[in-house]
């Protein structure tokens, strides 16, 4: 899939649509904690969390993610639009919880 | 620290500050970082209480050929009367009456301790001329002004000139032999989260630019990123750099203070002395060192409890930049 096929089944809002949103989801990752995001080693990973920072941007930005969704429905801080774009990462938010996201997205890619 | 006061800041210019460009000289980099600002303020100080009047704010000012006088009494710091101040008192006819009444009292302070660059950062987001200084004990201690900055400046980059210059005399000019790549420094600020990451984001994009491979860049960038974060959350800021050069990168991140007090239990999976609101923030799992250590061929740290740390990871590139 797609990050922007995952964003719909996310029902996700795209805020900056960087270089990520055409590239293809391989991995997905959902986690609040920046150093459990480095240690993953795959290049072609979505990350979904509940933090709504700069700092999430910058350590997807590290690992080459294809985007960040932000669960919960967050709100961001404005500051983060400015910093996606800097980076070119693919910003998105969802409603969905992290746990509903992460089953949605198992569900699209595993249709029964 | 205060909100702006009531003098309109004007717009900001596009310009990069000192420090943010990531092209500016690194002895000046590592010195507004190293001063602070007690180093460069001035602390001899004339001030008013606040029952004097503006009439004798106005001729102090005059007298001591200053822009401005802080109104304190016994440490204790109330306003500060500006040029812009007298100008109104003198057009409302109310130069008679006293600085605690027409004093300007919303005011951005910075703190003696804190480092250079950040005041530095200040003057370029406030465009105030001054701006008063206090202790931890929130005691007015001194003002700071530009021309104290540059003249600070002038006179550390002379020292260190003579310094480098000397050096060079004994090394006799082998440096070219070393084939440095790249080299470059970030100052880090303490808890300066508008920032944090974004060194290590640069480094990435450098290394991108040069089209070194892929995973050999993710390691330092996650080198350069947990010990950048470190300095940002555990330090009292410091300096991280990193450099390129025939084989090998490095990655070093350099601070004053506070120090590890057991560097053998901080380098444990796990362990963290990181505080609610920094495990908010998404930092604080314990991880950082040992992830660090997971992506470098060499790694080393250094610290004492009191002086400082530092910490430097080491990634072998085969073949360099493609
Ligand atoms: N530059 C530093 N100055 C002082 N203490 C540090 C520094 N870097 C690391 N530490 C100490 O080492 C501990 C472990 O660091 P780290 O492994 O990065 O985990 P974390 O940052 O998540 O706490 C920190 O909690 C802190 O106590
Ligand atoms: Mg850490």
């Amino acid at each position: 899939m797609t990050m922007s096929e995952v964003a719909e089944v996310l029902q996700a809002e795209v805020l900056v649509k960087g270089d990520g949103l055409l590239r293809r989801v391989g991995h997905v990752m959902a986690s609040d904690l920046m150093s459990d995001v480095l240690l993953v080693d795959e290049e072609d990973m979505l990350l979904l969390t509940s933090l709504a920072s700069d700092q999430v941007l910058r350590t997807a930005q590290i690992v080459g993610a294809v985007g960040v969704v932000v669960v919960n429905g967050k709100p961001l801080p404005s500051s983060m639009v400015n910093v996606a774009n800097d980076l070119h990462m693919t910003l998105a938010t969802s409603r969905l919880s992290k746990y509903d996201a992460c089953v949605a997205v198992h569900a699209a890619r595993h249709p029964l | 620290m205060s909100a702006p006061g009531s003098q309109s800041p004007v717009a900001p210019d596009e310009r990069p500050g000192l420090g943010e460009s990531g092209n500016d000289p690194l002895v000046l980099l590592e010195l507004i970082q190293r001063l602070k600002v007690r180093d460069v303020m001035t602390a001899d100080l004339v001030t008013l209480p606040r029952d004097a009047s503006m009439r004798q704010a106005q001729e102090l000012m005059r007298q001591k050929k200053i822009s401005g006088v802080p109104v304190e009494e016994k440490g204790r710091f109330f306003g500060l009367v500006s040029i812009d101040d007298i100008i109104r008192a003198l057009v409302a006819g109310t130069i008679h009456e006293s600085c605690g009444r027409h004093m300007t009292t919303k005011l951005v302070v910075l703190e003696d301790d804190m480092p250079l660059s950040f005041a530095l950062r200040y003057f370029d987001r406030y465009h105030y001329g001054r701006f008063p200084v206090l202790n931890r004990d929130r005691r007015l201690v001194g003002i700071i002004c530009q021309r104290d900055i540059n003249r600070a400046l002038l006179v550390e980059l002379t020292r260190e000139l003579q310094r480098l210059e000397s050096v060079s005399v004994q090394r006799g000019g082998e440096g070219a032999a070393g084939s440095l790549y790249l080299l470059r420094e970030f100052p880090i600020c303490k808890y300066d989260f508008e920032n944090a990451g974004k060194a290590a984001n640069q480094i990435k994009q450098v290394l991108q630019e040069k089209k070194f491979a892929t995973k050999v860049i993710r390691r330092i960038a996650v080198a350069a990123y947990e010990l950048e974060i470190n300095l940002c959350v555990h330090s009292d800021g410091g300096v991280l750099s990193w450099q390129v050069s025939s084989g090998r990168a490095e990655v070093i991140a350099r601070d004053a203070g506070p120090g590890i007090e057991d560097v053998e239990w901080a380098c444990r999976d796990g362990t963290s002395t990181a505080n609610e609101w920094i495990r908010s923030l998404g930092f604080g799992a314990g991880m950082g060192l040992v992830n660090v250590r997971r992506v470098s061929d060499e790694f080393e740290i250094t610290s004492k409890k009191g002086s400082g740390t530092t910490v430097k990871a080491v990634i072998y590139i085969e073949g360099g930049a493609a």
